[in-house]
């Protein structure tokens, strides 16, 4: 197999709140090119910790090996990268090779909806492709929203605009956090199938954070999934396991 | 392309101002609320304190410094004051009661009485008033002056100087061109402004004397013949109580014996042994004819002789120094002495006329001045004096013999300006000192130096020292003032945008975090707020200028009245509007601080996912 993107290895995070204090163990996570990677999981299991280690916006506690590699450079040490603090890098690696869907979309409110896809683009440093990026807005029906104000948009076309700004830089990566929480099954199912199908033809690998299993189960290459267990009263422990389905 | 997230900040900052619009035009709102009446004030401050300025810069009143009493200035003092830096114009006048003139427009009878004030090329009073400098048989006449007479420039009036001499009344006509008429403003008096030395010429005819320029008759200023004591021979000894009565009330100070060598010595020719000499002395002052005839009063009915005589006074003649007799003997005189009279006769009230004055007795003996009718001597003093003596006879002593009135002229000349006319053959009196002075400075900031230095050499001056100093004191009290002020606003200006600032960036947190997600670090965005914070203090600085501006406007309209062309209460210099823009950006800079530091603490885990 390739050069996994994302690889990581015996990791820690722990996160204390008050008095409760919640370990997330990770033996070992890995993201390979166009891979659909469901991350499931009761709320409060760490799905979202996971993402946010995956994404870069959270330092972990203790890890063995972390690596982001893109299709053709070397790989990058994160983990090394967490301990010099180089913000400046990770915040490259960001914006180079990943895109985000937010639970509620994660819209800039200021901007319009053209404006909020072209920005990964812009922040990239890449001009934007208008011909793709109308024929993917076509693909997923928000083409008559282009010049619109996010906060005009339904939560659905909110979602489906998410799903077009995290793609239209041509990242390697997308992560989707809860990406249909917020619309209802029907509507779900569309907007999962649609990012699903995207990706498959842009060759782009996904990592989906969902607490709806029946979603995603068919769709998946690999799942994570957490067990969890009440240590102390103060201490919970989640152990994340990854399987490949496929 | 190559990536530069920072170049993208700006355009995101605006956007987001663009889009709480309402909100960022209630911050500019309060901006321009403390930017605009902080211009204004500053324009009023600025505006007021030039006004004032330029009205005293305009007008040459306030430049000047006039003496505030009468006393004497030598010519001496102007050349060295003129020397002075700060000054502008100087020029000397004469007593203010030489200077009144009578002034008759032309094709009338109806004589005006005017001051007559001398002026010179570069008068700023003159030049600064719609005025010309007035040429030789030209005149500048104050506006009263010219509506009293009824005339305008191009006009000639003639001026006529009165003066009486020995119970007469004279006086002397000319004719003189109205050059220019002075606007109202360089005084209301009525006076005429005319060359220097036409009110010379005006003030020595008042005198008594005359203007040989304009054809004005009358005295040449001769000089006095003064001693610094007299020889007393008498035949008969005086009583000692009478010898202390005899200078009472005379002028003398100091009568004391003589012994006869002595008395020879100081006359220059042997005294006869029949008499006793007395020597009469009034220390530290000159004796003159009126002392010596207070002496001959109270000794009237005895046999005497009183031989007035000047030490020190010696003559050059050929790089030889001559020590000169004064001997003026009548016939009587000389017998008792034993020698031949004087042929200028004896010394009394009037010098010798013509060219007996400066006659010599050359003694036998020397050879170089036989053959000559005169020789050219010279003598120092105030002035140094070239005069031609003319050899009338030989003299029976050692010494030339000359009148004794010429000894007392000498002397008198090491006191006083003595000048020889060569034309006359005659001493003249030179001028003495000035009696005031007109002066300005060059600008008003030269004028308390000039006041204050004037002051120190003991001469009592006025000038508009007050006003002046008075708008430096307002200048410093309004600047405090505006201080304060501006302080108070800028505080309350600074802690509005800092609030907003902050408050924006706890508004906006999830919007950062998701930039900060899309591949922003930290230090980009930091600039997000100050960005906003330029911005909105930009559009702060726009509304705070149309504010002042209109207000401005409206401040200069309604006291239009009071102001002159050109003039305004509110203005502001373009230095000043650079610097406050500079100011109030810096300041919006320093104030998105807080909020730029506090964007970079915010951890976009956090953020992202709240509603």
């Amino acid at each position: 197999m390739a050069t996994p993107m994302v690889y990581l290895e015996n990791l820690t995070k722990t996160r204390s709140q008050s008095e409760s204090v919640f370990e997330l163990q990770v033996s070992s996570f890995a993201v390979y090119p166009g891979q659909l990677i469901a991350v499931i999981g009761e709320s409060g299991c760490g799905k979202s910790t996971l993402l946010d280690l995956v994404a870069l916006v959270m330092a972990p506690t203790r890890v063995a090996k972390f690596q982001v590699s893109s299709s053709t450079g070397t790989p990058h040490d994160v983990a090394k990268l967490w301990e010099q603090g180089d913000e400046s890098k990770l915040a490259r690696l960001r914006r180079d090779h990943f895109g985000y869907v937010l639970q509620t979309g994660g819209l800039l409110p200021f901007l319009t909806v053209r404006h909020n896809i072209g920005l990964p683009g812009r922040v990239k440093g890449m001009g934007t492709d208008e011909k793709r990026l109308h024929s993917l807005a076509k693909r997923l029906g928000v083409v008559h929203c282009l010049d619109r104000m996010p906060i005009s948009l339904s939560i659905g076309q909110r979602q489906r605009v998410a799903i077009l700004r995290a793609l239209a830089h041509q990242p390697q990566l997308v992560l989707a956090d809860e990406p249909t929480a917020s619309v209802d099954k029907a509507r779900a199912r569309s907007i999962m199938e649609d990012m699903h199908t995207l990706a498959r033809e842009e060759g782009v690998a996904v990592v989906v954070v969902t607490h709806d299993v029946d979603l995603i189960y068919e769709r998946a290459d690999a799942i994570c999934s957490f067990e969890t267990t009440q240590v102390s009263e103060q201490v919970s422990l989640s152990v994340c396991q990854q399987e490949q389905v496929k | 392309m190559k990536s530069r997230p920072l170049a993208l900040i700006p355009g995101l900052a605006a956007a987001h101002l663009r889009h709480e619009w309402i909100l960022t035009l209630c911050l500019v709102i309060a901006l321009a609320a403390v930017i605009s009446p902080l211009l204004v004030l500053m324009g009023l401050k600025h505006g007021t304190i030039q006004t004032l300025r330029e009205r005293l810069v305009e007008d040459p009143i306030f430049r000047e410094i006039r003496p505030a009493q009468t006393r004497e200035f030598q010519p001496q003092w102007f050349e060295s004051l003129s020397a002075h830096p700060g000054i502008g114009f100087l020029t000397p006048t004469i007593l203010p009661l030489s200077s009144v003139i009578n002034i008759v427009p032309t094709g009338q009878s109806k004589a005006e009485l005017l001051d007559l004030i001398p002026t010179a090329p570069g008068d700023p009073l003159l030049l600064e008033n719609n005025g010309a400098i007035p040429m030789d048989g030209e005149v500048v006449l104050s506006s009263e002056a010219a509506r009293r007479l009824g005339v305008q420039a191009g006009k000639e009036i003639i001026a006529r100087v009165t003066r009486s001499r020995s119970g007469k009344s004279e006086n002397a006509e000319i004719r003189l061109k109205v050059a220019a008429v002075l606007d109202s403003r360089a005084g209301s008096l009525a006076r005429v402004y005319a060359p220097l030395s036409f009110v010379l010429d005006v003030e020595a005819y008042k005198e008594g004397y005359a203007a040989p320029a304009r054809g004005w008759a009358g005295d040449t200023p001769e000089p006095y013949a003064s001693f610094d004591g007299a020889v007393l021979l008498l035949t008969e000894p005086l009583e000692p109580i009478h010898k202390t009565g005899l200078i009472i009330n005379t002028g003398f100070g100091r009568i004391s014996d003589l012994p006869l060598d002595k008395a020879s010595a100081l006359l220059g020719f042997p005294v006869p042994g029949q008499f006793t000499a007395y020597d009469l002395g009034a220390p530290g002052a000159s004796i003159t004819i009126s002392n010596l005839k207070a002496i001959e009063q109270k000794l009237r009915g005895q046999t005497r002789l009183l031989l007035p005589y000047a030490l020190n006074i010696s003559l050059e003649h050929n790089g030889q120094s001559i020590r000169p007799v004064g001997l003026s003997l009548d016939q009587d005189q000389a017998a008792l002495l034993g020698l031949p009279p004087s042929p200028w006769g004896a010394f009394g009230q009037n010098l010798p006329k013509g060219k007996l004055l400066t006659s010599v007795l050359w003694p036998q003996k020397e050879d170089q001045g036989e053959d000559n009718q005169s020789i050219q001597v010279s003598s120092s003093g105030i002035h140094s004096l070239n005069f031609p003596l003319h050899i009338t006879g030989t003299s029976t002593l050692t010494s030339p013999v000359v009148p004794v009135d010429l000894m007392g002229v000498l002397r008198t000349a090491t006191q006083r300006g003595v000048l020889f006319n060569e034309e006359s053959g005659r001493f003249e009196m030179s001028r003495g000192g000035y009696r005031g002075f007109r002066l300005y400075a060059q600008s008003i900031d030269h004028v308390p130096d000039l006041y204050h230095m004037l002051k120190e050499e003991g001469i009592e001056v006025v000038a508009e020292v007050e006003a002046i100093e008075r708008i430096r004191v307002l200048d410093q009290g309004l600047g405090r003032l505006f201080w304060l002020i501006a302080l108070l606003g800028l505080f309350g200006g600074t802690a509005v945008l800092v609030a907003s600032l902050y408050a924006a960036v706890e508004r906006r947190r999830r919007d950062l975090g998701v930039l900060r997600l899309l591949g922003f670090a930290r230090r980009h965005v930091f600039f997000f707020p100050v960005v906003q914070g330029i911005l909105i203090a930009s559009l702060g600085l726009v509304a705070g200028f149309l504010g002042y501006g209109s207000l401005a406007l409206a401040i200069n309209r309604s006291f239009a009245t009071e102001l002159g062309q050109g003039e305004s209460f509110c203005v502001l210099p373009q230095s000043y509007i650079v610097l406050f823009c500079l100011v109030t950006l810096i300041l919006s800079g320093l104030a998105s601080l807080a909020a730029a530091w506090r964007a970079t603490r915010i951890d976009p885990a956090e953020v992202i996912r709240e509603q």
